[in-house]
């Protein structure tokens, strides 16, 4: 498919355009090539060629800077509506960000952005003293111009509620000043750099970074920049790096609302080493600093490491004997990774895509927070057919880029790291242990004795928020409305009367679960509302149902309502709640292909008993 | 080259980017022809400069009148060294 053969499907009207348009557009990395399917996507609208499946709900994303924001917004509004992730655009005028926003009565504000982008203006960002003015004369400089910023954030976010993404500051690509630009804070180079990091490192948990400075040297100073576009049209950057840009915004878009992947499935040979290790031996395998290629497979095992360390849980995949497959994690000294690193070891001659399959149910998670990686094309191969939910991605043939290949995915990137995050492994490896003493404890009521668990209830509190949308936004089985919430969204709950809001943090003898149940509810009159009740479910059937349920008996009474409503909303993934209000005591009072309704009654409610000791209610102060 | 050689190769250029054929002429302007507006504009250019593999300098394309003065400012920059 070619330009002229799209320009053809156009003219008679073809919906197939749409989904030839999407292909050339993840294909298309030049400007010129970008904003021509740009316009053909406007021409088409303009000839109500109307797009299948797009979804009825826009994004209001509103554009504010110091630069021209036109073509950018063209690019942001073609890149997310191919997304299908359409958005609704609002542009501020030329650098008229300043009054759009300290403004209460702007444009901006009647607009109601539900995400704002900001491109402050590089050209305040510099020191106007002199470059030997002493150090903290500077720094008072650098400091004010990052609290401007974050104080430009801080308003839009309070009077929409909206989150921020705001640009950073690229760095000069010219040789002025020569090496003593790195000498003085006074530089552009020095000072850009100092407020680049400050924003980053002071920003509220609202306040995301587009990483322009990186964005630019990634992709070449001089080559990030066009004077003449400057002086023409008050362009930000040169059209190449306008569309890195754009692509980084819609990106920092969806991955508001979507979360990471979550399991690295690995193959072993040819992957974290050289050669087979049934046909060469455990002393035949290249693997350390004894060859390049040896030290190439080292690298990417650190790297890997590097992963499970923020929170991304490793597998192994293999067509191997299991004993010849586990024989390096133990025996040989290069092997940066260890059997204690890998939650799930699947050596064997099933093929992968049944393998992969079989890892989702032990860890409870979904197909499609599995990323595979592998060096032979047919394994790929099988499972993209098989398993379509799973990433894959297929290395080589040089493993020296190995570590680029899987860094440049994009697929295991931290929004906010949490504490929690880098707990995930060792809590899944304590689940093995746990399933082990289940099978060994015959009566269900002593086993969960046994796990000494301990709950903390907690009303949602400011320095939660992070974690709560984390969980809002990634769960999927146990949810039985999957209302999506950004952090922004969930700071609003937490602040309207009308609304209870309550998480729930496990431990139990092997381990710290974390923060593992989240339910919010709405008074409508003398009625409690469950608008979200969501678990995970690594701690299914532990009785955290159950003291979630009494919780939200006793609110609502404290809230002076009689009544519990409760809907389940069918996704692909929630079948396993479908009943789970019936089996709670529910009534099932209406029932359509779209939703169930149930209410509880609490004048027949008793308490229910469970094995967990509860160590803190929620609104425990009221 | 000669005017009517460059304008020939605007004419493949134009194909691409415009959806209803637009004959080229030394007299077309941008007001003669409905899809050409701004958004247009910035295609055909990015187009224009790589295919002659030339680059304007600041504030002239916007000087030019219409398609031949524009062939002949092309003409202009390619006889650089």
């Amino acid at each position: 498919m070619d330009i002229n053969q799209l320009k053809s499907l156009l003219l008679k009207g073809d919906p197939e355009f749409w989904a030839q348009l999407q292909s050339l557009t993840q294909s298309a990395h030049d400007f010129g090539e970008l904003f021509l399917l740009s316009s053909l996507r406007k021409k088409a609208h303009a000839r109500k060629l109307a797009k299948p499946d797009a979804p009825a709900k826009k994004l209001r994303l509103a554009l504010v800077g110091g630069y021209s924001l036109y073509p950018l917004h063209e690019l942001i509004e073609h890149l997310c509506e191919l997304e299908n992730h359409p958005v609704e655009l609002w542009q501020g005028d030329y650098d008229n960000y300043l009054s759009e926003i300290m403004d209460d009565d702007s444009e901006l504000y009647s607009f109601a952005p539900q995400v704002v982008f900001m491109l402050p203006a590089e050209r305040r960002c510099i020191y106007t003293g002199k470059l030997t003015d002493p150090r903290e004369l500077v720094q008072a400089e650098a400091q004010r111009a990052v609290d401007s910023l974050l104080e430009l954030a801080r308003k839009v976010n309070e009077k929409t509620g909206a989150e921020v993404i705001t640009t950073n500051f690229m760095l000069p690509a010219r040789h002025d000043l020569g090496a003593f630009r790195s000498r003085t804070l006074g530089s552009d180079w020095a000072f850009r750099k100092w407020v680049n990091l400050e924003l980053g490192l002071a920003a509220p948990s609202y306040l995301h970074i587009c990483d322009w400075s990186f964005l630019a040297h990634r992709h070449g100073g001089l080559a990030a920049r066009d004077e003449r576009g400057w002086f023409e049209s008050k362009q930000p950057c040169s059209s190449a790096l306008l569309v890195e840009l754009a692509r980084e915004v819609s990106h920092l878009i969806f991955s508001l609302k979507r979360a990471p992947k979550k399991v690295l499935v690995l193959d072993l040979d040819n992957t974290l080493w050289g050669g087979v290790v049934a046909d060469d031996g455990l002393d035949g395998i290249e693997l350390g600093d004894t060859s390049p290629r040896g030290e190439a497979f080292k690298a990417f095992q650190k790297y890997i490491a590097s992963l499970k360390q923020r929170g991304v849980l490793l597998a192994v995949c293999s067509k191997n004997d299991l004993a010849r497959a586990q024989e390096p994690f133990q025996k040989h000294p290069d092997m940066v990774l260890k059997l204690d690193d890998i939650v799930s070891f699947k050596a064997n001659w099933e093929p992968k895509s049944e393998n992969i399959r079989a890892m989702a149910p032990e860890l409870n998670l979904g197909l499609d927070s599995f990323v595979f990686v592998d060096d032979n094309p047919a394994e790929i191969e099988i499972v993209r057919q098989f398993v379509p939910e799973v990433t894959t991605i297929l290395l080589g043939p040089d493993p020296s880029e190995y570590v680029g290949q899987l860094a440049d995915s994009r697929l295991f990137e931290p929004r906010n790291i949490t504490a929690e995050d880098a707990e995930r492994t060792s809590q899944y490896r304590s689940d093995v242990q746990r399933k082990a003493l289940e099978s060994s404890v015959t009566d269900m009521g002593a086993y969960l004795e046994s796990l000494q668990m301990e709950a903390v209830i907690s009303e949602f509190t400011p320095v939660d928020v992070p974690r709560l949308s984390q969980l809002i936004n990634k769960s999927n089985q146990f949810n039985l409305t999957t209302h999506r919430r950004s952090e922004a969204e969930v700071t609003a709950v937490m602040n309207d009367e009308n609304f209870i809001g309550y998480s729930v943090r496990l431990k139990d003898r092997f381990g710290d679960h974390g923060l593992i149940s989240i339910v919010i509810g709405e008074k409508v009159g003398e009625t409690l509302n469950i608008d979200t009740w969501l678990m995970s479910c690594r701690v299914l059937k532990r009785g955290v149902e159950e003291i979630v349920l009494n919780e939200l008996v006793r609110l609502a009474k404290w809230k002076n309502c009689p009544r519990l409503a409760g809907v389940y909303l069918p996704t692909p993934k929630n079948e396993m709640v479908r009943d789970f209000y019936g089996k709670m005591g529910f009534t099932l009072t209406a029932e359509s292909e779209a939703k169930r309704e149930f209410e509880l009654r609490l004048e027949n409610f008793a308490p229910r008993e469970t094995k967990i000791k509860i160590v803190r209610q929620a609104y425990a102060e009221k | 080259m000669t005017q009517a050689e460059v304008i020939a190769q605007l004419q493949t250029i134009f194909d691409t980017v415009f959806l209803e054929p637009v004959v080229l002429t030394p007299a077309l302007s941008a007001k003669d022809v409905p899809e050409w507006d701004s958004l247009t504009h910035i295609s055909l250019m990015v187009a224009v400069e790589k295919s002659f593999g030339v680059r304007f300098r600041v504030g002239e394309v916007e000087n030019t009148k219409n398609v031949g003065e524009f062939a002949d400012l092309i003409l202009k920059r390619k006889q650089e060294p």
